[in-house]
């Protein structure tokens, strides 16, 4: 066989190998192609650094009308700010 | 989560809370987590304003979460300006300063270092956590 040949066997094997090794790591195939279609484009560390003035973003109630801005809640104490989601 | 419920009741009248929704991390039309189909937490990514509030009372109801609460909008605006996604904890002080910046989830998502935070920020304030909540909540105003 040509060499070009073998690199390209070793590069499957690699890729493969690969993608069953984090599979095995993450609980699924299905959980690596999540991970690197969704997870990895939306993790950002950010540039906000402590001493940074806080972004004043507008933020809506519960009741899905009523919108506040941040600032509304700073200033008194210090404001311990949640983000998450539910699952 | 548990960890912050019980953080928020512990600082909750010298610190305000706030907890604010954003993007759903594991959707059913996304990367759904085998232990969300478990515990029957399948929701779709919201499209609308409608739906992501929706999705935010089921969480409250289902948990009965006490800790003040607010939506991102549809814009992410909230999640692109503090790169929050999937979770992540800020604390901001007085003057409006970000005055402790916690890693993102979930590996660097670490609930016991606002802790941390609060507890040397209140050291030394007579009034400590279980003196406060056996004072009973009736004084107390984090909610607004």
């Amino acid at each position: 066989m040509k060499w070009w040949k073998w690199t390209g066997i070793i590069l499957a094997v690699v890729l493969v190998g690969g993608y069953g090794a984090l599979s095995y790591m993450m609980g699924g195939p299905k959980d690596v192609y999540g991970f690197l279609r969704y997870a990895l484009p939306q993790w950002r560390d950010g540039n906000l650094k402590v001493g940074d003035t806080a972004p004043n973003v507008k933020l809506l109630a519960l009741d899905g009308q009523t919108t506040f801005h941040l600032s509304d809640r700073v200033g008194r104490r210090p404001l311990v700010l949640v983000f998450g989601s539910y699952t | 989560m548990g960890y912050l419920v019980t953080l928020y009741n512990d600082y909750k009248d010298r610190a305000d809370f706030l907890t604010v929704y954003i993007r759903e991390a594991h959707p059913l039309d996304e990367w759904q987590m085998k232990s969300n189909v478990d515990q029957g937490v399948c929701y779709a990514q919201p499209h609308s304003t409608e739906q992501r509030v929706a999705i935010a009372n089921d969480f409250i109801q289902r948990f009965h979460f006490p800790v003040p609460f607010a939506v991102d909008d549809m814009h992410d605006i909230a999640d692109h300006a503090y790169s929050a996604w999937p979770e992540r904890i800020y604390i901001i002080d007085e003057q409006g300063k970000i005055a402790y910046r916690g890693g993102i989830g979930p590996f660097n998502y670490h609930p016991p270092e606002a802790r941390a935070w609060l507890q040397k920020r209140f050291a030394g304030t007579t009034s400590t956590a279980t003196n406060a909540t056996a004072a009973g909540s009736g004084n107390s105003n984090a909610t607004r």
